[in-house]
């Protein structure tokens, strides 16, 4: 892709990421609530109401099986500020020419699979009702409190601490948070993504040696097999659509369901998924 | 693919092993009522005849309309409670600018709690425990103001 519809494509990805964060920056707890809700009331043996928790969780799964977690690579509001910290982290090693820290691919993967252990103990948890004693630990509720300009962290000494520790390994380590540890972000992993928006990538066609795609993504899925399949991988819950993988390729290799609809990353496609996106969230109850 | 395909049958089976969940739970919440009613009807045979007693436990408001403030998630709410024949007969919420429309909407659960049990002295909706809390505040405030 030419250097200057790259820099389009960055530029587009950061308006529409701040567009979303100043628009609806609660959209990740609301359907990460939902779920909370759904466990909470089976272990008090309750009925489920259609609660607006409920809709926009539903919104934002049936969307997600349809485009991929579009919503984690544009439209969710920490995931925009791990970016935006990872983005100040590599301005700064460049201007006290210092290499930035690499994490290796295969840690990446080994890693990942937290992200399931910290849902499953969230929802044991919820189910034992214990879960809304403990939320002076959420991370979360005082991103949204230093966010909307309270600052009374009186009961929320721990949640301020791990977000501290996020923080710095979401400079460290680009979408630290979402590789690792976001729970939400296992939901969405569990979901069934439509092939017709899932990446594919024909190897037979890539340059010797090449790595770009593998280089630039930041859940490290790589390169697919000798037989042209991305297998596994392009169902894998970690891609979250960021199309910077797309962006790179040199020889515009990667395709969504195999170039049968378009390519994918186009500007116009784009926009469509963002603005969909943003009246789903809306009419759900945002 | 074959990975979709098994996400795509896990996915179903725990929709319709939610509904199912409902489906129980709905028809014992039934059974419970209906006994519930039928102690009831004959506690209230028993007791109409001690019913002046009674009416002395239910705090007495002065009849109006209240209003009342208290701190939400992003800011402050600010309600309207209506008393009817000495009792909190409704509640209106007159703005809450800054809680999330979701939080904000499920907070709202405790409006009905309110009225029911009479008083402003109720379990937090949780999941939205700032919002509702900054209603309970708001219509505590109001409920004082009632109390001349």
């Amino acid at each position: 892709m030419k250097k200057k519809t790259l820099k389009l494509h960055t530029v587009m990805r950061l308006v529409i990421q701040a567009v979303f964060f100043i628009l609806m920056p609660s959209a990740f707890t609301t359907a990460f609530s939902g779920i909370k809700y759904i466990f909470t009331h089976m272990g008090a043996r309750e009925y489920l109401e259609f609660t607006s928790f409920l809709s926009v969780l539903t919104v934002l799964c049936l969307y997600t099986v349809i485009f991929g977690r579009f919503f984690c690579g544009f439209a969710c509001a920490f995931g925009s500020f791990g970016d935006w910290i990872h983005g100040l982290y590599i301005v700064i090693c460049k201007k006290i020419k210092k290499k930035p820290v690499q994490i290796d691919v295969k840690w990446k993967k080994r890693l990942s699979w937290i992200k399931y252990i910290v849902l499953s103990v969230i929802i044991v948890l919820c189910f034992e009702q214990i879960y809304g004693k403990m939320s002076g630990w959420n991370p979360w509720v005082v991103f949204s409190m230093i966010r909307s300009g309270n600052t009374n962290f009186d009961s929320y000494i721990l949640g301020v601490v791990i977000l501290i520790i996020i923080i710095i390994g979401m400079a460290v380590c680009e979408r630290f948070f979402c590789l690792f540890l976001c729970p939400m972000g296992a939901v969405f992993s569990i979901l069934p993504v439509l092939p017709v928006f899932a990446l594919h990538r024909k190897r037979n066609e890539c340059i010797n040696g090449c790595n770009a795609c593998g280089n630039k993504c930041p859940s490290g899925i790589g390169l697919p097999d000798a037989d042209g399949t991305l297998s596994e991988d392009v169902y894998t819950g970690d891609c979250f659509m960021c199309q910077k993988c797309m962006d790179i390729c040199p020889k515009e290799n990667i395709k969504k369901g195999k170039g049968f609809l378009w390519k994918g990353n186009e500007i116009w496609f784009i926009l469509f998924r963002a603005v969909l996106l943003a009246v789903l969230l809306i009419y759900a109850g945002i | 693919m074959k990975i979709f395909w098994i996400k795509l049958i896990n996915v179903i089976l725990i929709v319709f092993l939610l509904c199912e969940y409902n489906h129980v739970i709905k028809y014992r919440e039934q059974k419970e009522n209906i006994d519930r009613l039928d102690a009831e009807l004959v506690k209230s045979k028993s007791l109409s005849a001690s019913h002046e007693e009674n009416k002395q436990e239910v705090p007495l408001y002065t009849n109006g309309t209240y209003e009342g403030e208290g701190k939400g998630f992003g800011g402050s709410i600010k309600v309207n409670v209506t008393i009817q024949e000495g009792m909190i007969a409704g509640i209106d919420i007159v703005s809450a600018d800054n809680e999330d429309g979701a939080y904000l909407d499920a907070a709202k659960g405790i409006v009905e709690k309110i009225i029911s049990e009479q008083s402003a002295d109720v379990d937090s909706v949780s999941g939205a425990t700032f919002s509702s809390a900054g209603i309970k505040t708001a219509v505590g405030q109001a409920l004082k103001k009632a109390e001349m």
